[in-house]
C-alpha cells in the first residue's frame, strides 16, 4: 500500500460491549473530536472518563466549561441512553465499530495532535450497510465540492466518479447535495465499486432532506459512515469536525468545486495535514465555484482532469499509466466511417440543422438522423436552438491530458 | 282509460339504456305529474309536450295524468324524452293505438308548435335501442343520417308530432315543407406535412409517432412549426377502421358537435384546448352527468397541448387515467360516467419561459429547469418521444429543397407499418408498438447486443436512463417496421435514441 498513513501508538483493548456503549455515551456528552477527551479515553479507558464525566469529576485538560456542559447534557440522557441508542440504530440496521474491532480501519484512523485545526481521531463509528469498512476504504478516494454546484462541476464529478468506481476504487464524500451527490450518484450507478457517505449526523437521520432516496441507496450498495450519536442533527462544527473523517478515510481527496470560503477547502486542508495526496479540478477562472480549487492548486495541489490522474497519484506505480487513452483520435478511432463523415459536416458553431448536414456531408437526411445520436452520447455534438454544433471535444479541442499519445 | 306505455333511451356517458314511459290518466284534479328521477329539461318537458299536442290538431286529457319512467332510480336528463311523454300521453287518452308503440323507440324534443327537433346523442342511443332488441327507433327528421348509422334497425324519421300521430295510426302523412337537409359542409382541406419546410426532423417524428402511436412532446423556439407539426399528426393517421367511427361519432353526438351533414367521424379527430381550460373541459365534467371532453373528443385521434407547461398541474395529471386505461370514468352525483379515450397525446413547449431564442434568453438557468419540471414526472413517464424542434434557418431550407413529402406518401408508409406491427402483435392484447411496456418488449423479442451497443454506452453516461432505454427499444421496433425490418438494427435504434437523450428534457432525466 502507498498510502502514507502514519501508525501511533493507540490504546487498544479487546473490544467489549460496556466499553463501545460508553464510548457511545462520550459521543453525547461531548462533541467528537476532543484532543483531551480522546487522550483520556486511551489513558483510563472509556467508561472511566465517561463516569468521571457523568459525576462532574475533573479530569486533566478538560476545560471547566467543557466538564459542565458534559455533566448537564449526561443529567439530560439518562443511564440507560446508551443502551436505547444502540437498539436505534439496530433497527435502522446499522452497527457500532470501535477500535480494535476487525473493520475497523486502524491504520487510516490513527494520527497525533499534529496541528492545532486538527481534531482527534473518532472514538467510534457507527455504520450502516453491508461491506466491511476498512476492505471498502482500502482503495478509497474522496471527491467534494460545493453544494451550489454548476453544471460544469456535477458534469466533471460524475464522469470523474464513474470512471473511479468503474476501476475499483471506492468513492468517499459528505452525502450533500451538488458535488457530494454527484460524485456519490454515478458511483451507485457504476455498481463496480462501493460508495461511502460520511455524515456529520447520526447514520439514521436523512440530511440533507432532499438526499434521503440517495443515502437509502448508499445504505443498500455502499456504506453510511458517523461518528455521531443516532439521531443526533448536524451543526457547523460537526461539518468541520466531520471533514477531517473524510479525508482520513481516502488516500486523497479531490475538490471539483469550491467557492473562496468554502467547506471543502477545510476537508482539502485536513487531508493536507493527514498527509493524504490533495487534487483539485480547475474550473473557468470566471468562475466563483472554483475560485477555491485555485487556490488548492496555487498553494501546491495537484491539478487533476481525470480519473487516470486521480489513480496515477493515490494508486500503485504504474496503475494510473493504464489510463485509456481519451480524447479526439481514440473516439474518432471507434466510429464507423459514415457516422464520422456526419461529424465533418457538423459545424463548429451556429448550428446546423439536419438537411444542411446531410447536404455538406453528401448523405441522405436518413443517415444523418441515424448518427447524430451516436455522435451525442460520444460528447462530440451537441443541440442548439438552431439544430446541431460540434462540442469542443468533437471540435479537436478537447482538455486532452499532455504528454500522451 | 288504461296505462300506455312508450318508449325512450336515456344516456349515461356514451352508454345509453331503454327507459319505458308509463302514463295514467285518471279522475281528479287536472294537473301532470312526472316520476323518476327528471332533471330541469326533462321537467320542463310538461309544458312542451301539452302545447306541442294542442298544437298538433290533438286533445290534451283534461284530467290528471301521472308519467312515470323507470327504471326509476335511473337519473334522466335532457329534452329526447318529449316524443315518448307525447305519445304515450295521447295513447293513455286513446287518440293513438298501443301496439304501434310497442315495438317502437322515440327519441326527439318537442317545439311548442308540434316541431320535432334535433338532440344530441341520436347515435348511441339508437345503438342502446338496437341492443335491446327494438327494430325500430322514430328520430328527429335532422337526425336521421345519424340514426341509420346503426344497422339492424329501422329508422323513421319525423319532422312534427302530427307526424308522428300519423305515422303511428297509419294516416296519410301531414303535408310538411321537407326538412331542408343541410349540405355537407365542405371537407376542410388537410393540412400537409410538406407544408412544415426546414424541419426534416420534426416531420420525421411525427411519422414515428403515427407509425407507432407513441406519445410526443415537442420542444424548441417559438416559430419553430411545432403547432404545425402537431396539427398534421391527425392527418398521416389512417383513417378509422368503421368500429372506431362510431365509436368516435358516439362521443361527438353526445356533445353535440357532429355536423349535420356528415354524421359519421371518419378522421381522426384533432383537439387543442387552450391552456387556460379546466381539467373538467379537458377530461369531461358537468354537475350532473359529466359530459365528454377534449380527451374524448380526441379518441382514436389527436390531443394537443400547446404550451404544455402552462396547463393547471391538475388538468395534466387527469390525463394519466385516460393515458393508462383508455378511457376515462367520471363520477358525479348522477351516476358515472364512461367516456372512451385513446389518443395519442402532443405536447408542446418552450425550452424557457420567456420563450426567446437561445441568445437572447435570459432566464436563469434554474428557472429554465423548472419550467419544463412544470410537466410531472409519471405524465413524461407515458410520453415516448422527446423531440427537440430547432429554429429554422436559411441554410436548412436550402438544403431541404426536394427533400420533403406529402402526407399522402407519409401516411401509405404509417399504414404499412402499422400492419405489420399488427401481424407481429397478432393475439396480443396491443395494437402498436406505444401500448407495449418496454420489459415485455425485450423480453418477448429481445435484441442482440451488437444493435444497442451506442444505447447501452448512454446509459453508463447517464444521457439515458433505464426508463429510457424501454422506450428506445419501443421506438425502435416503430422505425424498424417503417423501414420494412423484421426487427430494429443497430441504426434503427441509434435513430430511436435521439428521443430519449437527456439533453432534450434534463430536468427530466434527472
Amino acid at each position: 500500500m502507498s498510502g502514507p498513513d502514519v501508525q501511533v501508538d493507540v490504546h487498544v483493548g479487546v473490544p467489549d460491549e460496556a466499553d463501545t456503549l460508553a464510548r457511545l455515551e462520550l459521543a453525547r456528552l461531548v462533541e467528537p473530536g476532543s484532543w483531551p477527551v480522546h487522550q483520556a479515553v486511551e489513558r483510563h479507558g472509556a467508561a472511566a472518563v465517561r463516569d468521571r464525566l457523568r459525576a462532574g469529576d475533573p479530569l486533566p485538560g478538560i476545560s471547566p466549561a467543557l466538564a459542565e456542559g458534559a455533566r448537564g447534557r449526561a443529567s439530560a440522557y439518562g443511564a440507560s441512553g446508551a443502551i436505547a441508542e444502540r437498539d436505534r440504530l439496530d433497527a435502522v440496521g446499522g452497527r457500532l465499530i470501535v477500535p480494535g474491532d476487525a473493520e475497523w480501519p486502524t491504520a487510516r484512523l490513527s494520527w497525533g495532535p499534529v496541528c492545532p485545526q486538527l481534531a482527534a481521531p473518532p472514538l467510534l463509528l457507527q455504520v450502516r450497510g453491508a461491506g466491511r469498512l476498512d476492505e471498502t476504504v482500502e482503495r478509497s478516494v474522496a471527491i467534494v465540492g460545493a453544494r451550489a454546484a454548476t453544471g460544469y462541476g456535477t458534469y466533471v464529478t460524475g464522469t470523474l466518479s464513474l470512471q473511479l468506481a468503474d476501476r475499483g476504487w471506492t468513492v468517499l464524500s459528505g452525502g450533500a447535495y451538488g458535488i457530494d451527490a454527484a460524485a456519490h450518484r454515478a458511483a451507485l450507478d457504476s455498481g463496480r465499486a462501493a460508495t461511502v457517505a460520511v455524515l456529520a449526523c447520526g447514520v439514521d437521520v436523512a440530511y440533507p432532506r432532499g438526499n434521503d432516496r440517495l443515502l437509502a441507496r448508499i445504505a443498500e450498495q455502499g456504506l453510511i459512515v458517523s461518528e455521531h450519536a443516532p439521531g443526533a442533527s448536524p451543526t457547523r462544527v460537526r461539518f468541520l469536525v466531520r471533514n477531517r473523517l473524510i479525508a482520513a478515510l481516502g488516500r486523497g481527496v479531490v475538490v471539483v468545486e469550491a467557492a473562496a470560503r468554502s467547506g471543502s477547502l477545510s476537508t482539502a486542508n485536513r487531508a493536507a495535514d493527514l498527509d493524504r495526496h490533495v487534487m483539485a479540478v480547475p474550473g473557468p477562472v470566471t468562475s466563483a465555484q472554483s475560485t477555491g480549487c485555485h487556490v488548492l492548486i496555487r498553494g501546491g495541489a495537484h491539478l487533476v482532469s481525470d480519473a487516470g490522474e486521480v489513480i496515477a497519484l493515490v494508486g500503485a506505480p504504474g496503475e494510473g499509466a493504464m489510463t485509456e487513452p481519451r480524447g479526439e483520435a481514440r473516439v474518432h478511432d471507434d466510429l464507423p466511417i459514415a457516422v464520422r463523415s456526419v461529424l465533418e459536416a457538423v459545424p463548429v458553431r451556429g448550428g446546423a440543422g439536419e438537411a444542411t448536414i446531410a447536404r455538406a456531408a453528401g448523405v441522405p437526411v436518413l443517415l444523418v438522423q441515424q448518427s447524430l445520436p451516436v455522435l451525442l452520447v460520444h460528447g462530440l455534438v451537441q443541440r442548439c436552438d438552431t439544430g446541431w454544433r460540434l462540442t469542443p471535444l468533437g471540435a479537436g479541442r478537447p482538455a486532452a491530458s499532455p504528454g500522451r499519445q | 282509460m288504461a296505462v300506455a306505455r312508450t318508449y325512450a333511451v336515456a344516456l349515461v356517458g356514451v352508454r345509453g339504456q331503454l327507459v319505458e314511459v308509463e302514463a295514467d290518466v285518471m279522475q281528479g284534479i287536472p294537473g301532470l305529474v312526472l316520476t323518476g328521477l327528471p332533471d330541469a329539461a326533462l321537467n320542463e318537458a310538461r309544458d312542451r309536450v301539452r302545447s306541442a299536442v294542442n298544437n298538433s290538431g290533438q286533445v290534451w286529457p283534461g284530467r290528471k295524468i301521472t308519467l312515470a319512467l323507470s327504471p326509476a332510480w335511473l337519473p334522466k336528463r335532457g329534452s329526447s324524452f318529449d316524443l315518448a311523454l307525447a305519445a304515450a300521453v295521447l295513447a293513455a287518452s286513446g287518440a293513438l293505438p298501443t301496439d304501434a308503440l310497442e315495438r317502437r323507440v322515440l327519441i326527439g324534443e318537442l317545439g311548442l308548435d308540434g316541431q320535432v327537433r334535433a338532440v344530441k346523442g341520436v347515435l348511441p342511443a339508437v345503438l342502446a335501442a338496437a341492443e335491446a332488441g327494438r327494430d325500430r327507433v322514430v328520430v328527429p327528421s335532422l337526425n336521421a343520417a345519424e340514426a341509420s348509422l346503426v344497422p339492424g334497425i329501422a329508422v323513421e324519421p319525423v319532422s312534427s308530432l302530427r307526424g308522428l300521430v300519423a305515422l303511428l295510426t297509419g294516416a296519410e302523412p301531414p303535408d310538411e315543407p321537407l326538412v331542408e337537409r343541410p349540405a355537407c359542409p365542405p371537407e376542410e382541406p388537410l393540412k400537409d406535412l410538406l407544408d412544415v419546410a426546414g424541419q426534416v426532423g420534426g416531420r420525421t417524428a411525427v411519422e414515428i409517432s403515427a407509425a407507432g402511436g407513441h406519445h410526443l412532446m415537442l420542444v424548441g423556439p417559438p416559430g419553430s412549426g411545432k403547432t404545425m407539426l402537431a396539427e398534421r399528426l391527425p392527418g398521416i393517421l389512417p383513417a378509422l377502421t368503421r368500429a372506431a367511427a362510431l365509436e368516435v361519432t358516439a362521443v361527438h353526438s353526445v356533445a353535440g358537435l357532429l355536423p349535420a351533414g356528415s354524421p359519421l367521424v371518419t378522421r381522426p379527430p384533432f383537439q387543442d384546448p387552450h391552456h387556460t381550460s379546466t381539467a373538467a373541459s379537458i377530461v369531461g365534467g358537468g354537475s350532473h352527468i359529466a359530459a365528454p371532453g377534449a380527451a374524448s373528443l380526441a379518441h382514436h385521434g389527436v390531443l394537443f397541448l400547446d404550451e404544455a407547461p402552462e396547463f393547471k398541474g391538475t388538468v395534466l395529471d387527469a390525463l394519466r387515467q385516460p393515458l393508462e386505461s383508455g378511457r376515462l370514468a367520471i363520477r358525479r352525483v348522477g351516476g358515472t360516467a364512461v367516456y372512451p379515450a385513446r389518443f395519442t397525446l402532443a405536447l408542446a413547449a418552450n425550452p424557457c419561459p420567456c420563450g426567446k431564442e437561445e441568445k437572447a434568453c435570459t432566464c436563469r438557468p434554474d428557472a429554465r429547469r423548472r419550467y419544463l419540471a412544470r410537466l410531472s414526472g409519471p405524465l413524461l413517464d407515458r410520453i415516448d418521444m422527446h423531440v427537440a424542434v430547432p429554429q429554422v434557418t436559411r441554410a436548412e431550407l436550402l438544403a431541404e429543397n426536394g427533400v420533403g413529402e406529402t402526407s399522402a406518401a407519409v401516411a401509405e408508409r404509417v399504414l404499412a407499418a402499422r400492419d405489420r406491427a399488427a401481424h407481429r402483435l397478432a393475439g396480443t392484447s396491443w395494437q402498436v408498438n406505444g401500448q407495449i411496456p418496454g420489459v415485455e418488449l425485450l423480453r418477448r423479442w429481445p435484441l442482440p447486443r451488437s444493435a444497442t451497443r451506442t444505447a447501452e454506452r448512454a446509459l453508463d453516461n447517464g444521457m439515458l436512463t433505464a426508463r429510457g432505454y424501454g422506450r428506445v427499444v419501443r421506438l425502435a421496433w416503430t422505425l424498424a417496421d417503417l423501414t420494412g425490418l423484421d426487427r430494429p438494427v443497430e441504426d434503427t435504434v441509434n435513430q430511436a435514441l435521439t428521443y430519449r437523450l437527456s439533453d432534450v428534457l434534463p430536468a427530466v432525466a434527472a
